[in-house]
């Protein structure tokens, strides 16, 4: 158990940046998530720590202690690849007792952590096969297994769950929960996927071009997001966002949107520091807080009435999109609620909740 | 997944392991090599090679200008003595004529005779593994083998050659394939083109293969003939293979020796001298090694050109 | 009708072109080593006959025997046996990390690359030239060792470039979990990279065996009467007699017997090794 402190971390590739100057820390016992669209570094990042890469500048501080010339095998961290990595020419419990060997430890040992690990993760009657004999989910579990046998101050996953299909994604990433839960060690994790971010998460650290767009615990990141990027990459379905310029005269603070020119009064509460008359805005809404018209109109909403144009059903709910200012929205609407498109329903904007960000910039207001 | 009694072992050996788990740095050999692991792969490999490649090669350029022979005494520096006697023997500008015609020939024939071999064998049919494996087979023969095989067959009177060439054309033949120019030309190259036309054949077949098979069926809808086909879809698509084949043929053809020196011996005379066997001579006949050595460093500077070109075309296919 | 007849002459000539073609490659094949072999059994009196024998009445062995014995045959094949071996081992020992590294590292960039393959077109005469020089100052003309240590950098590229191809397609991922679990980088390469490379490094033995069993021009020049090996026997039966007929076409099956079948067991890398790596088979 370590806690993982970065600094001012470059990686380059020749003339290509993959990591540019990285501060981050992580508590001892923390499950941090890296995230971020392709290419945004997080592999990279994860790829430095386990010393698999080399750093081009800066620091990696594992437990206290500088890591960056430490080899991968001398720096007590496990990792659990994207496409497994097990050894196929070793049977699952040859896999998993691998670096118990590695490390010379006595044969008994070996067998009791292996067993244990294997009824953890109810893997025990695989041990004898071989990885082409199990199955996607089978060999995630034997390499959790790997991972976890050694006893590890950090774990890193790199993007782990990205070959199972969806149903297996879902049973895997409760366990992988689970597993912090009992045994609370460090854990990085990559992914690409939101969902992943948001429920595996204490810290998310989301990342974009190779530097940290925002970072913090996932329901911070989700309604107090610090730029339109961290908006829009969170959530599904995504925020939807509306150009408009801000008014701030006297006859109370709104929003014109560029569409159509009308305009939605934002309610008191909202805080408008730095912010100047004509100011170009980004209005974000998120599907909850686009819903149906209820009861009489409430403080701090905007009823208005909307044409829909397209309707997804998820089953749980369906989602609803039609035009305000000219620019799509997305609404949610109760999964028995049966309008179709070209109907008119009433709706409720909730812009207590909604977002605003300064539209050059791209930072929330 | 978990069990109750599992987690608080865990915990348990959690808290031991903390103190145990972590490997103690240690400034050791294995860091060291790891350090410098790329380099220390390559170095038994790279020093082999210095020693027994690049050492004597320089060492050659030493020999080709001193006086280096058996039957003269003495290493006396000769300035270019030795490269005016290779470049003004007769004998010396001949093979290289020798090994011009036998080479190209010998590739011309070979890349018709495996094209049609790979043409043929291109798509699947029953039996094909098997053909295939016994097309293959002349690669893995000894050339002196094979050299010697053809001798068998072609020399008079006992080989079946003339006999059967006489019953063919219904009158008798008596040509000495290995005594009478031209005839030994084309022996040579008979057994030369026996022995590699599998080479081609398997290159150019690895070609077709990859031609993507949707690319002709498109042509087939629109209705395009088998000729035409050919000429503006196979051959394009092939052209790089073929040209790789040809090459690697040619460096691998104007280094022929053995077979000349199984069959002909060089002769009659030195009428079917190559370049190698003409250095051979030099060398080993009459021990004018410096002589010889000044001839080779020549051979492989006319050469290296052509090397240079191939080995950068390969190096450029491999996706670094 | 007169469209029907037309789509089925399409389809017709295809296979006929085949057969015949195949059929002509086959015999044109097969003939030579017919010919031998059977050769091999004449009794010696039927190389002389004419028209040729086609095949013998009363077939022998004593051929077999002569080669082996008389012209030292089996000495022969005992040193192409060491010999072809041993280079090939060392080949497959020196080539195989060599050929990692420049897969997983690209050591040296192009220059080292270049360096190693262009080995493979230096003319023989050129290289073998200077090595007899240098064998002969330190004794090693005429030794297994000599030729073994020839062999095994006449073969070397080869290894090499087969081996290289064969890295760069296996996926980087097992390699970097066996560092992260706990092995050093030489605990990744012959733990886990050379098991899973086993099939390639066999392919490329096979090739450098074949390689030194069929080579001539090191052999005539580097050994005599100690170390030759079996092509160099060949050269006794320059200058046909006729009663040599039958040692030398012994001679040839027993040679070429064990570096066809090997060939052909590994013909699946057969394209990789010809072209050195440029082209997957």
């Amino acid at each position: 158990m370590a806690d993982v402190k970065i600094r001012r971390l470059h990686k380059r590739f020749g003339t290509v940046s993959a990591v540019r100057g990285i501060d981050l820390e992580i508590k001892d016992g923390e499950f941090a998530v890296l995230v971020g669209p392709s290419g945004c570094g997080k592999s990279t990042l994860l790829r430095t720590i386990a010393g698999l890469e080399d750093v081009s500048n800066g620091e990696i501080e594992i437990g206290g202690e500088v890591v960056n010339d430490i080899r991968p095998c001398d720096r007590d961290v496990a990792m659990v690849f994207q496409d497994y990595a097990l050894y196929p020419h070793m049977t699952a419990g040859a896999n998993i007792a691998f670096g118990l060997k590695a490390r010379k430890m006595p044969k008994a040992e070996i067998e009791a952590r292996v067993k244990r690990a294997a009824m953890m993760l109810s893997i025990t009657q695989l041990l004898d096969r071989y990885p082409r004999q199990l199955s996607g989910g089978q060999r995630q579990r034997v390499a959790i297994g790997r991972a976890i046998v050694r006893n590890p101050q950090l774990f890193l996953f790199d993007e782990p769950l990205s070959n199972l299909d969806a149903q297996l994604r879902d049973g895997m990433r409760g366990e992988i929960k689970r597993l912090h839960q009992e045994i609370s060690t460090t854990m990085i994790y990559v992914t690409h996927d939101q969902i992943e971010a948001m429920t595996l998460a204490d810290r998310i650290v989301l990342m974009r071009d190779g530097a940290i767009e925002q970072q913090g615990a996932p329901l911070d990141l989700f309604e107090r997001p610090a730029t339109r990027f961290v908006a829009g990459f969170l959530g599904s379905p995504q925020m939807s966002f509306l150009r408009g310029k801000l008014v701030r005269d006297g006859a109370g603070d709104r929003i014109r949107l560029d569409g159509d020119g009308s305009a939605l009064p934002l309610p008191r509460e909202r805080k408008l520091d730095g912010t100047s008359d004509g100011m170009a805005v980004l209005l974000g809404l998120r599907p909850e807080h686009v819903t149906r018209a209820q009861g009489s109109p409430r403080e701090g909403f905007v009823r208005t009435e909307a044409m829909i144009e397209l309707i997804q059903p998820t089953g749980s709910r369906s989602y609803a999109t039609f035009r305000l200012g000219g620019e799509p929205v997305v609404a949610e609407l109760q999964a028995h609620d049966v309008s179709r498109p070209g109907e008119k329903i009433a709706i409720d904007i909730n812009l207590r909740r909604a977002s605003l960000f300064d539209a050059r910039s791209e930072r929330a207001i | 997944m978990a069990e109750e009694l599992w987690t608080s072992e865990m915990a348990e050996s959690i808290s031991a392991g903390v103190i145990t788990a972590r490997v103690p740095r240690r400034r050791t050999f294995s860091e060291w090599s790891d350090r410098h692991f790329k380099w220390l792969l390559v170095a038994p490999a790279s020093l082999l090679i210095l020693a027994l490649s690049v050492y004597p090669l320089l060492f050659s350029i030493w020999v080709s200008f001193v006086n280096y022979d058996f039957t003269v005494p003495g290493h006396a520096f000769i300035g270019l003595k030795n490269f005016s006697q290779v470049v003004f023997d007769g004998n010396a500008r001949w093979s290289l004529i020798v090994t011009a015609i036998l080479s190209f020939s010998d590739v011309t024939i070979e890349f018709f005779l495996g094209l049609a071999l790979a043409l043929v064998m291109a798509r699947s049919f029953k039996g094909r593994g098997l053909i295939m494996s016994i097309l293959i087979i002349p690669l893995f023969i000894s050339p002196v083998i094979v050299g010697q095989t053809w001798t068998l067959l072609l020399q008079r009177p006992w080989g079946p050659t003339d006999f059967l060439l006489g019953r063919l054309l219904g009158h008798e033949v008596t040509v000495s394939w290995l005594t009478s120019t031209p005839w030994n030309f084309f022996a040579i190259i008979i057994a030369d083109v026996w022995q590699w036309t599998p080479f081609m054949f398997v290159i150019l077949l690895a070609g077709l293969t990859a031609i993507p098979p949707h690319i002709y069926e498109a042509a087939e809808l629109d209705g395009v003939g088998a000729w035409r086909t050919f000429w503006f879809i196979t051959v394009p698509h092939l052209a790089p293979m073929m040209l790789l084949a040809i090459t690697f043929r040619l460096l691998d053809a104007i280094k022929l020796f053995d077979t000349i020196f199984i069959m002909t011996g060089g002769g009659p005379g030195t009428s079917t001298y190559s370049a190698s066997y003409y250095l051979y001579t030099i060398g080993f006949a009459q021990f004018h090694l410096s002589q010889a050595t000044a001839g080779s460093w020549i051979f492989l500077i006319l050469t290296a050109g052509v090397i240079a070109l191939l080995v950068r075309r390969l190096l450029r296919a491999e996706p670094s | 009708m007169a469209a029907t007849v037309h789509r089925r002459r399409r389809k017709h000539p295809v296979p006929v072109a085949r057969i015949l073609v195949l059929g002509f490659f086959l015999i044109l094949m097969f003939g030579p080593l017919y010919w031998v072999a059977i050769t091999s059994i004449k009794p010696s009196d039927d190389f002389l006959a004419v028209p040729p024998v086609w095949f013998p009445a009363h077939p022998t062995l004593m051929h077999y025997t002569a080669a082996m014995f008389s012209y030292r045959g089996l000495q022969a094949l005992t040193n192409s046996l060491i010999i072809s071996t041993a280079a090939t081992i060392l080949s497959a020992l020196l080539g195989t990390p060599m050929a990692y590294s420049l897969a997983r590292f690209n050591t040296g960039g192009q220059h080292l690359a270049f360096w190693v393959l262009s080995q493979r077109f230096l003319p023989p005469i050129a290289v073998v030239l200077p090595i007899f020089l240098i064998y002969r100052r330190i004794g090693l003309n005429d030794t297994h060792i000599g030729l073994i240590v020839a062999y095994t950098v006449f073969t070397l590229p080869v290894t090499v470039w087969m081996m290289f191809a064969y890295f760069r397609q296996m996926p980087k991922s097992l390699e970097e979990a066996a560092l992260v679990d706990g092995c050093s980088r030489w605990g990744a390469l012959w733990k886990v990279a050379v098991p899973l490379a086993a099939p390639g490094i066999v392919a490329a033995a096979v090739f450098a065996f074949i390689a030194c069993w069929t080579e001539f021009f090191f052999a005539l020049i580097l050994t005599s009467r100690n170390a030759f090996t079996l092509p160099t026997v060949f050269r006794s039966f320059l200058g046909f007699q006729g009663a040599q007929f039958g040692e030398s076409a012994a001679l040839s099956i027993v040679s070429l017997l064990p570096s066809i079948a090997l060939g052909v067991l590994a013909q699946r890398h057969l394209v990789r090794g010809l072209t050195l790596g440029a082209v997957r088979g």
